[in-house]
């Protein structure tokens, strides 16, 4: 991890850090090494791309935030924003030190209109306090990621998260009716609000969302809420091999079903979870796994849609379909997809974890070229992950026994392949972790050069100075 | 061989709340699910059904909602389910359980073995299992953790006692309580669930079971609940503190002549 860069933007001074306790309060200003190194990375790998903040702010109103803002404009120091740290992309590392704004004091839910079913909420809110606020209500959250217990609304909106009910729920842009955004310049502005419905001018709120922080920082948002499903049922499907476990996926979701959740995972990834849990599930014949998830406010509509699905699987040669009801069955079919990564850290802590997308007729194509990989590269590659969506953890993992220094390379040279081969297949390398830090230097290589103009145009037009959360997603030409 | 699992609906305890007025679980809203000590004992008997043959049928006494832990018994491949159900039942202690389940056996008729789980998780007694046996005066053995053979009218078997393993060869028919150890249960199978869905699950009842009833319910169970109470935590931690390097000499002294007073060391 690099402590200092050499940059155009200019160092934070003491007489900075004093402006800065004066907009916020002492206490709110952090400077102290042990304190700020926390803010120097978040889940991705911090000794890659890891780097100091010179000062770490946490504001606790918008008006402080703006002030903030605009100080960094006067001065030329970069902003980097910062909700819970849970990123894998890198999005909230100080990449060129200056000033980190960490949300995490403004965290209250404002208000819960149920009248127009929304809630209004600080950006620094736990995504999971939210969750279980308006649970207790009857009310239902639904754009939420897997990382649910740590991640708060602020981060969700910079990546406009996903996770494992996006087959049904969509991710969390389709929940942000509204925010209150801090610009690039230091402006507050609202965009959106309590409307199902908004074309006056453009969509900007859904340009804010999944910007990674690069086009202001969200203060507020307005969450659209829907009623809780009380009723949920999983299937586990077991299948002879990827191809028709994938194939069924369409067939599904052409009946009309919608399942919420409909998660892939191959062979490596079963066994290699399934001995870490010592699962006795009969694993040892299954080529891939779904899991299905149905859930509803109606139990018999579940009950049945559950064993027309089940039926579908089995239609088109499913080996075995084991039915999850009741709350242990269900979390013990679904801690086997959520522990691989887990289970992979056993075997070797060292790994990439990529997010890639391609539409979901083309994962079985994926398949074969990710054994390739494994083999050219030697590294294992297990695939998991949301095929409803055609979302695939295809994870790079270090082999226990291969140099850094070879991991390095075949990790960057396999990436690149993995990207061109997802291109090819008609997909994008990121599906919900974002490009951030650690996939710029691949976006470029595989992003319509068209395209990347106009986003650099935008990111001019709006932070002339280029101070917001620079060098995330691309570099702007110096 | 025919084999019968007396299974029960428990609450589902990983967000169990207690009334703190009562001291009971509140069970409104809480989701039910079979004993998960019992699904060992339908693992065990589907296993030796598909070494020996024979059937399986899964037994429950509870209230009619306990039909769903038997259709879930029957997903998982027991062959029939009986539920032993009536307001004459409720209140029940494990004296009055066991009896009235011991009679749904007789009931059900020929049988070579009973398999319960280890206890429920919501009443924690272990007692209705060796209490069937009783009733019924056949041989017990509890906490089996593996089976040897069944041959010759004969099982042997290894029990899970303090000190190792016992193993013991019973002649059938008799009744065991297993331990997690045994076998690591199935999930029910989409199959299963269907014509579990399908099959009419027959009640017995005062009505057409042979009873005594002063056995029955509230009136048949010796055991009383006078109080129910919270045990009050009295543990006081013990703080030692130590500021300096000189400190800590005196501080690990004093924390080792505590540990000793208490036995720990």
């Amino acid at each position: 991890m690099t402590t200092t860069s050499t940059t155009r933007y200019k160092p934070v001074t003491a007489a900075i850090v004093e402006e800065l306790r004066t907009i916020t309060s002492p206490r709110n200003v952090l400077v102290d090494e042990e304190k700020i190194e926390a803010y120097s990375h978040d889940e991705t790998d911090a000794q890659e791309y890891g780097h100091m903040p010179e000062v770490v702010v946490l504001p606790t109103t918008t008006e402080q935030v703006a002030a903030i803002v605009k100080l960094a404009n006067r001065e030329l120091i970069p902003i980097t924003p910062r909700g819970a740290g849970s990123g894998l992309s890198g999005g909230a590392i100080p990449q060129f030190g200056g000033i980190l704004v960490s949300l995490e004091k403004m965290n209250q839910l404002l208000e819960l209109d149920v009248e127009n079913m929304v809630a209004v909420v600080e950006a620094g809110m736990v995504t999971n306090d939210l969750a279980v606020y308006v649970q207790e209500r009857g009310l239902f959250f639904a754009g939420y990621p897997m990382s649910l217990q740590t991640c708060v609304i602020g981060g969700n909106i910079a990546e406009n998260a996903g996770g494992g009910k996006a087959v049904k729920y969509g991710v969390t842009g389709r929940y942000i009716q509204g925010m209150e955004l801090v610009t690039p310049t230091g402006d507050v502005v609202w965009l959106g609000g309590k409307l199902s419905k908004d074309v006056s001018g453009y969509d900007l709120k859904s340009l804010v969302v999944g910007s990674e922080g690069t086009l202001g920082i969200a203060t507020k948002a307005i969450i659209k809420l829907i009623g809780y499903p009380t009723a949920k049922a999983d299937l586990l499907v077991l299948f002879k091999t990827p191809r028709e476990a994938i194939d069924v996926v369409p067939v599904i979701l052409s009946k009309g079903l919608t399942p919420t959740s409909i998660e892939f995972m191959d062979q490596l990834s079963i066994i290699t979870s399934c001995k870490y849990l010592n699962e006795s599930l009969p694993y040892e014949k299954a080529g891939a796994m779904l899991l299905i998830e149905l859930d509803g406010t109606n139990a018999e509509q579940i009950e049945m849609d559950l064993i027309a699905a089940g039926q579908l699987c089995e239609e088109h040669g499913a080996i075995e379909v084991y039915v999850a009801e009741d709350r242990n069955n269900i979390e013990r079919i679904w801690n086997v997809r959520r522990n691989i990564a887990e289970a992979f850290k056993v075997y070797s802590p060292i790994q990439s974890l990529e997010d890639i997308v391609v539409p979901i007729s083309r994962i079985p194509e994926m398949i074969p070229e990710l054994d390739k990989l494994s083999e050219k590269y030697h590294v294992k590659i297990p695939c998991y992950g949301h095929a409803g969506d055609g979302n695939l953890h295809a994870t790079l993992v270090k082999d226990p026994d291969m140099s850094m220094e070879d991991w390095k390379k075949n990790e960057v040279a396999c990436l690149r392949e993995l990207y061109r081969i997802t291109g090819e297949l008609g997909g994008k390398i990121s599906g919900e972790h974002g490009i951030g830090l650690k996939r710029k230097i691949f976006l470029k290589e595989v992003i319509d050069p068209v395209e990347m103009k106009l986003m650099q145009a935008i990111k001019v037009a709006w932070d002339p100075k280029n101070i917001m959360n620079p060098g995330k997603i691309f570099d702007l030409a110096e | 061989m025919k084999i019968i699992v007396p299974i029960k609906q428990v609450p589902e305890t990983s967000n169990v709340k207690m009334d703190p007025e009562t001291g009971t679980v509140i069970r409104a809203g809480v989701e039910t699910v079979v004993n998960p000590l019992d699904l060992y004992a339908l693992e065990t008997a589907l296993r030796l059904k598909e070494q020996h043959g024979g059937t399986v049928t899964a037994l429950s006494m509870g209230p009619p909602q306990a039909v769903k832990a038997l259709k879930e018994a029957v997903a998982m491949g027991c062959d029939d389910a009986v539920l032993v159900s009536d307001r004459k039942f409720g209140g029940s202690d494990t004296w009055a359980t066991s009896y009235t389940l011991a009679q749904a056996v007789k009931k059900i008729g020929d049988y070579d073995l009973i398999i319960a789980g280890e206890r429920a998780t919501d009443g924690d007694t272990a007692q209705v299992g060796p209490g069937i046996a009783s009733w019924l005066d056949i041989p017990v053995a509890t906490y089996v953790a593996r089976i040897e053979t069944v041959k010759d009218k004969h099982i042997v078997l290894e029990r899970l006692v303090e000190d190792g393993y016992q193993i013991l060869s019973l002649p059938l028919p008799c009744l065991m309580t297993v331990v997690k150890e045994i076998a690591a249960p199935r999930l029910p199978t989409l199959g299963g669930k269907i014509r579990a869905r399908e099959l009419t699950i027959p009640v017995f009842s005062t009505e057409n079971m042979e009873l005594e009833p002063a056995a029955l319910g509230l009136k048949g169970s010796p055991t009383k609940v006078v109080k129910i109470d919270t045990p009050k935590v009295t543990r006081g931690g013990k703080v030692v503190r130590a500021g300096d390097d000189e400190a800590v000499v005196s501080a690990v002294d004093e924390l080792m002549s505590f540990l000793e007073a208490k036995g720990i060391v």
